[in-house]
Parts: C-alpha cells; structure tokens; sequence
C-alpha cells in the first residue's frame, strides 16, 4: 500500500462532566493527495487527525501512512509520536515561544549536524518566503508568518504526512487564499499525503482534492468536493456542504418529469428516483431558487407563487426568504446583487419560485442535528 | 559582637541552600508529575505534599521526630544501618526546611507548568523529542518565572524556618544555631544588640535576594 494512507478506527469517550458519550468510528483511504477532514466542530476531525499524529490512542482499529503501521490493534502496534514524526500544524501555531524562527524550524532536525540544519533551515525558508525571518521571535510576528513558520518547522523534517488542523481559521481571506495556494504546491511538491481540517465550506471545495465530511464521530461521505457538494448522500452532508433548504416531504406520485413529494402545499419534483415505501426529505441550494416577478408567466414544473418574508444584504450576495404557501418554513433564495435589483421586490412583496427539477436533492429523513 | 553573628549566618545560609536544592530538584519532579501526569495516588501525593503548608511547623516538626528519632518509623533504620541518629543535627534541619519548604514550590511550579500550552509539548513529541527532552528544553523553560517564584519563596521559607527546626534539630550553639533561632535566644536573653546585627542581615538578604530575582525575571519576554 505504498503511497497511501488508510484510516480505520473506533474510540469510546464514555460521558464525563456533562459531556455526552462520544463514539469516534472513522474509515477512510487517500493516496499523495489533499484531504479535507470536514465537519462540524465537534465532529471528530481533531480527534481523528490526533490519533494519526499518535498524540491520542484509539480503543481499536488500524492505521497505515506509506506502508508504515502507526496503530493495530490486532498486533498491539502503538507507534509514538516520535516514532511517526508527522508533520504537525496546530490551529493555534504552536510556535515555541522561547525559541527564534530558526530554532523553531530546526527543532524536529535532531541529531542532524550544524551545517545540514542551516541548509535545511534555509530551503525551508525560501520555500514558504520567511527569508530575512529567522532571527525573529514568534511574538513579533504577525498571523500568516507565523502560519509559514509553522509549516516550515513541520515539513523540515521531511515528515511521510502532513496533517494540519484549520491552520487558517485565524487569518484574514486574503492570506488565507494565498496560503491556501502555498498549501496545494506544497503538496504538489512534496507528494505526501496531507490532510487538512476545516469546517469551512468554502475552504474545503477549493483546496481539496478529497473531502472526507465527518458527523458526529463517523464518516458520512467521501469523495471529490464536486461529489460532495452537488450530491450530499445525506441530510447531515447537506446541511455542512451548504443546502440551507431541507424540508421533510410525503410522496405523491410520478410524473413525467420525475417523481412527486409533498410538502406542505406544495409539490416539488425530482428527478432523483424514489421509492414509494420510503419516508423522505428534499433540500436544494439556496443559489439554485430562483426568483421572478410575479407578473411573469412561467410554466413547468417546481413553479410557484408566493411573498417575500425578508432579505439579508451578504455584500456580495442577496439572500431572500420566501414564505412557503400554508407553511410555516421559509426557502432561501441566494443571487447575485444584479439580479436581485432587476428583480425589484422587498418583504411583503409577491414573486414566483421556479426550481430546476435537477437540482432537487433527496433525502432518506432523519431527525435534524439539533 | 559580629562574631556571634558569624556562625548563625553560615549555618543559615548552608542549611537553605542545600535545602532549596532538594526542594528544586524533587519539587520539580513532583510539580511534573501532578501538572501533566495521572496515576493512581496523585491526590494523596498533592495532599502529602502540601500537608506542613498548613500544619503548625511545630506538628510538622513533631511529626518528623516521630518518624526520624531513633526509635522512629525511619529513623530506627538509618540507625541500624549507619549508626546515624539524624535529630540534632545540622542534617535534620535540612530536612524539616525542605518538608517545610516544598509546598511552596510544588504549587508555585505545577500552577506554571499546568499553564505551559500543551500543543507546545504535542508538537515537540512529533517533532521526534522524548518525553524528558520536552520538558527540559519546551515546558521547564517556559514555566521558568513560576519556578523561579516557587525557589525564592522556598529559599525564603528554608532561612525563616523556626518551629520544625526547633523541634528536630534543637538550638544547639555552633550546631545548629540557625539565624531565626538566634534571634530569638538573642532576644530572651536581652541580648539586644545581636538580635538586631541578626535581624539586619536578613532584612538586608531578603530585599537584595527579592530585587535580584525581580531584575532577572523581567529580562526574560517569555
């Protein structure tokens, strides 16, 4: 299995000090490549990227990097974290605060001689761009430097993985879409699988060339982001991946253009295939309602009328709330500020909602996360 | 006059000073131990550990009698063995300003030690250094003004100790005469003039010991 990571395992944290019991069961494969670990907080990808690392052991399970066995349970294989040596980016940095940037990044050089540690300290700076850094002390250093000196100080070593854990979550959209970049042509580069934490959409369908969504201690879906995004297998994956609309629904029927659930007054078409027996949830992206004045004429399918509740100004985006028909939900409707000002409607005002039968999502139904 | 001095000065000074010693090196042990470890006992260990903080020293002392005398839990051992009846002596001075003095330190330390951010270890364990290097070269010096709080407040605590000492090594003149017990004998005796040369030189030692570790602390950023 050279050049491949395998993650299989299970941990029990039994409920202490309030907090609910807690089952991590994770299983997932990449090869050299970047995987996002998404989901919620609190969905296990920190736990989960700990027990590669070593830093936290699981009850069962097995996990292997490049043909390298970390863990077995079977075999009572337990490497140290010494022992895995993997590249580690904590969110918060985690820079030595007593050491300069060189002593930083050189730290994981044990054992290496004065001149191989200088050589190594200088490609490492020039592949991050901290040249002219290392003399300085973490605590003059601003946000994305000390990102960089984390990353240098973690791959100086030549580390088998990489794994960082939302190591942008403290940085402003600018330098985080710069590092984002540095990060994919670092892994590009290096070829070494790297695994990376977010729970931010955006951040995951951008960087990724494999999204893992984690719910609750379990994977729910893996595959490339466009998989993920466009076709979420659940309602769990829905709502992280950006499917603000999910309704709960009751089969009605088929028609030619598909099948017919219910909700409310409404019925709304699909073209996924459903099954009669099964009880269902539909959801649909917030930019895939699409709004019209209500003078229009339009036909087709997922046409209907009703009033607009609110709108929220986003800057680059309008999001408008229409009220369902004899319902008590609201479907949110996202655009760009052209449309919305072609559109000239406000709260109170009526309009048509036209969806593409195709981009109707299905779920089977589960209770919502809370 | 000055001469009189002299003797409760040297014996002072020796007996804090070794005794500060084992305080730094078992305090630091134990403040690791209880800041970053869990074993069976740790609450039994902090309650042990802190007990002479809030003892009388005169029951710490009694209680060290107890166990160090001749007849002693531990002392009938040492004597068996090397002949050596520990109370009385300069050594057992040592050891009540250490009983006495540890509490200070474990608290100061650990309380530093507990607030040293663990992912700093976490990364040092991935970055391929042991256990023992982390702490040496990542979490001792980060918790260093605490362990320099927790050694001057032991040191202090070593030269003012009174009631243990008392109790386990006595009075006794060109033995363990200690300054703090100088003093007092000083002053029963109406001799004033000594107890004040006694009480000078450890004003004067307290506020240059406090000044110098003030100094030293605040060049240190980190």
């Amino acid at each position: 299995m050279t050049g491949n990571i395998q993650v299989d395992i299970k941990k029990r944290y039994s409920g202490q000090k309030q907090a609910p019991d807690f089952n991590l069961d994770v299983n997932f494969t990449a090869s050299n490549e970047l995987v996002v670990l998404f989901g919620r907080s609190g969905s296990g990808k920190t736990t989960t990227l700990r027990c590669i690392a070593g830093l936290g052991k699981p009850d069962r399970g097995f996990i292997d990097v490049n043909g390298k066995v970390y863990f077995d349970s079977g075999s009572k294989k337990n490497l140290s974290p010494q022992d895995r040596r993997p590249g580690y980016v904590f969110q918060n940095y985690a820079l030595f605060p007593h050491m300069s940037v060189a002593k930083n990044i050189t730290y994981g050089l044990k054992g290496k001689s004065d001149a191989a540690k200088e050589q190594r300290l200088h490609e490492m700076l020039e592949l991050l761009h901290i040249t002219g850094l290392q003399d300085q002390y973490p605590s003059r250093l601003s946000g994305g430097q000390k990102q960089r000196v984390a990353l240098a100080r973690a791959l100086a070593p030549n580390p088998d993985i990489l794994l960082l854990d939302e190591p942008f979550s403290a940085l402003d959209m600018v330098v985080r879409m710069r590092l984002r970049e540095r990060i994919h042509s670092i892994q590009e580069t290096l070829d070494i699988p790297v695994l990376f934490i977010t729970h931010n959409p955006v951040e995951a369908f951008t960087l990724a060339d494999k999204v893992v969504v984690l719910h609750e201690g379990s994977v729910q879906q893996e595959g490339r982001p466009e998989d993920v995004f466009y076709n979420p297998c659940n309602r769990h994956v829905a709502e992280i991946v950006g499917v603000s609309n999910i309704f709960d629904a009751d089969f009605a029927g088929k028609s030619e253009n598909g099948f017919v659930l219910d909700t409310d007054s409404i019925s709304i078409t699909t073209t996924t295939n459903v099954d009669a027996a099964g009880s269902y949830s539909w959801g649909v992206r917030p930019e895939n309602v699409h709004l019209h004045p209500a003078r229009e004429d339009i036909c087709g399918c997922n046409v209907f009328s009703t009033n607009v509740r609110s709108v929220v100004n986003r800057g680059a985006s309008r999001v408008v709330a229409v009220d369902i028909p004899d319902g008590r939900s609201v479907l949110l409707s996202e655009m760009d500020n052209r449309t919305f000002g072609k559109l000239d409607i406000g709260p109170g005002s009526e309009c048509l909602v036209e969806i593409d039968p195709r981009d109707v999502l299905v779920f089977v139904r589960e209770e919502p996360a809370d | 006059m000055l001469e009189q001095a002299i003797y409760p000065l040297y014996i002072t000074l020796k007996i804090a000073t070794l005794s500060t010693i084992l305080v730094v090196l078992i305090g630091l042990l134990i403040s690791y131990l209880l800041a970053r470890r869990d074993f069976t006992g740790k609450n039994l260990v902090d309650i042990l550990v802190t007990l002479p903080l809030v003892l009388p020293p005169t029951v710490t002392g009694y209680l060290l009698v107890i166990l160090l005398g001749k007849n002693g839990v531990l002392g009938q051992y040492i004597f068996e063995i090397t002949g050596f009846g520990i109370l009385f002596t300069w050594q057992a001075a040592v050891i009540a300003a250490f009983v006495v003095s540890l509490p200070l330190m474990v608290k100061t330390t650990s309380a530093a030690i507990g607030s040293v951010d663990r992912e700093l270890e976490y990364v040092a364990y991935t970055l391929g250094h042991s256990e023992l290097e982390t702490a040496l070269f990542v979490t001792l010096p980060l918790a260093k003004k605490g362990i320099i709080a927790g050694l001057v407040l032991s040191f202090a605590r070593a030269v003012g100790e009174f009631g243990a000492t008392l109790m386990v090594a006595g009075n006794i003149p060109g033995k363990t005469n200690t300054m703090s017990l100088s003093i007092y004998t000083a002053f029963q005796s109406g001799n004033d003039s000594l107890a004040n040369i006694l009480v000078v030189i450890l004003v004067i030692m307290s506020l240059v010991s406090m000044a110098a570790t003030a100094k030293l602390v605040n060049r240190w950023k980190v």
